[in-house]
């Protein structure tokens, strides 16, 4: 018999990583650096587990890359069905930062590409 | 470890869809074996740890339930979760207890019924598995497509081909056949392997543990407690590793191995005294078929990017240098969450006490090992027992 449907419905912080969100809808991608200690992080963050500064910097990442490697999502889950198949990708930057990304064009590990965004998430050309 | 800890009795259900059962009748199942492999009653324990991810179940608060059906009421203070190596941190909190000396006898149930959600939802659950914030909202990740992003990066770096990939699946399925308990008891062909429907390239279908129900228990006991009881073949804890990497994937720098598996791994070797080429018998977590060949190089068997080659000449067969996964590993026995972990010591108990039957393995100096993976390499334990 059917059980009883738990449906989850969830608020996230959006004001946290405004300027990040905000980034990605212009094509330009934010991340945050320790003014303290220097410490460039990619996710950003508030906080700087390093050094336990909380005086954080918004510094934009380079969008040079190469990808490191990928994977394409043929079976997707619930929120992401009306989707067509999507490629994730780690791309690594020329600040050194690691980022998951969407990929587009021909995928290939250790290809030069070029971070952008759709304007909801990063999205890293491969350049031919 | 301040006291000596042994393993005196093991349980393990029938994994699959169980859709015959709620999680308790589930539970009971393995409870009830280890009981009676043990000759104890619910009286004889001190303390339950029950391990369970819960949330593809509708008892997402399992353990009362559990605890009440198996006749365990007022001895299970606490769950456990360490998503795939949950049944591996019930064991790790029951072997802490006895050792500190709070208790002498701890019962470890893992029990996870996930096949209650349909599959898309179970994706969704999966695809959390890492980091929401980073990974899932924006880039609709699933748990495949982690274990995929190493699985490419592998391939390019070390050659390793989707035809290895394929014979650690082939393996698992063989020895299903000749596991009653096993989730899939078909034989299969790398080809079937390869035609089998892409989840997120380059994990395939078969290259897939699957989504199931099932439960596992094992009773732990003190030295003290092993010679009152007179227990003739205990399974001594010889050596434990722990360890945990980055939720957000990509922050790890690298992605042919996995960082905490190896560090429990130095861990439990150094306890035991013991190098990775002592061990005879091993219960690696292949989740998916690339995590086995990752697996072999991460606990030292061989050196990385050589996994594939061990998995070619048949080295991790039974007889072999080093068998693996005798009882069809998490591809083909299936792969409850919660009860994983104790699944794996109920297999090297039973081997190292040479009660593993048509896949009974020869051992010299009866030394194993279980590395159960939680996440992508998020939690890592890797512990040794010897006879």
């Amino acid at each position: 018999m059917d059980g009883i449907p738990l449906l989850f419905k969830y608020t996230v912080p959006d004001k946290l990583y405004e300027k990040f969100w905000e980034g990605l809808k212009r094509g330009e991608i934010y991340t945050t650096k320790c003014k303290k200690c220097g410490t460039l992080y990619y996710p950003p963050r508030k906080d700087c587990e390093k050094c336990m500064s909380s005086d954080m910097e918004w510094v934009k990442l380079s969008n040079e890359g190469i990808l490191m490697t990928y994977s394409v999502v043929k079976q997707k889950p619930q929120g992401f069905e009306n989707y067509s198949d999507y490629t994730v990708g780690i791309a690594r930057n020329s600040d050194g930062a690691n980022l998951m990304c969407w990929v587009k064009g021909e995928a290939k590990v250790g290809k030069k590409v070029r971070l952008t965004t759709d304007g909801q998430r990063v999205i890293c050309e491969v350049i031919e | 470890m301040n006291r000596k800890v042994a393993v005196i009795g093991v349980g393990n259900s029938k994994f699959g869809k169980r859709d015959d059962v709620t999680i308790k009748e589930l539970a009971w199942e393995s409870v009830k074996e280890a009981l009676e492999d043990a000759g104890l009653t619910q009286k004889d324990i001190d303390i339950t740890v029950i391990g369970s991810t819960a949330y593809r179940g509708t008892e997402i608060y399992p353990a009362p339930p559990v605890s009440e059906y198996c006749g365990l009421v007022g001895k299970s203070p606490i769950r456990v979760e360490a998503a795939c190596a949950t049944g591996s941190s019930a064991a790790f909190t029951a072997i802490n207890l006895i050792a500190s000396g709070l208790a002498d006898i701890v019962l470890a149930i893992g029990v996870d019924k996930m096949t209650e959600v349909d599959t898309s939802t179970s994706l969704a659950i999966g695809g959390r598995g890492g980091n929401y914030y980073w990974e899932f909202h924006m880039y609709g990740t699933t748990f495949p497509t982690y274990y995929a992003l190493y699985a490419t990066r592998h391939m390019a770096l070390f050659g390793t081909t989707e035809e290895d990939m394929a014979l650690a699946s082939v393996k698992a399925h063989k020895y299903a056949t000749l596991n009653e308990k096993a989730h899939f008891r078909n034989k299969i062909t790398v080809e079937d392997v390869l035609k089998s429907r892409v989840i997120s390239w380059p994990i395939k279908l078969l290259d897939s543990s699957p989504i199931s129900d099932g439960s596992a228990t094992v009773i732990f006991a003190s030295e003290e407690k092993v010679r009152e009881l007179k227990i003739d073949t205990p399974i001594w804890v010889k050596g434990i590793g722990y360890s945990s990497d980055t939720s957000y994937i990509a922050a790890r720098g690298e992605w042919v191995g996995l960082e905490a598996a190896r560090d429990a791994a130095a861990k439990a070797y150094k306890m035991a005294k013991i190098s990775p080429l002592d061990i005879e018998y091993a219960t690696v977590h292949d989740c998916f078929t690339i995590a086995e060949i990752m697996a072999y190089e991460d606990l030292g068997f061989v050196e990385k990017g050589k996994g594939a080659e061990l998995l070619r000449e048949g080295q991790t067969e039974k007889d072999g240098k080093v068998a693996v996964n005798l009882f069809g590993g998490l591809k083909a026995k299936g792969h409850p969450l919660g009860a994983t972990g104790l699944s794996m010591i109920y297999e090297v108990t039973k081997q190292l006490r040479e009660e593993a039957g048509p896949v009974q393995h020869s051992f010299k100096r009866y030394l194993a090992l279980t590395h159960n993976v939680g996440g992508t390499g998020h939690y890592a334990y890797v512990m040794i027992f010897n006879r």
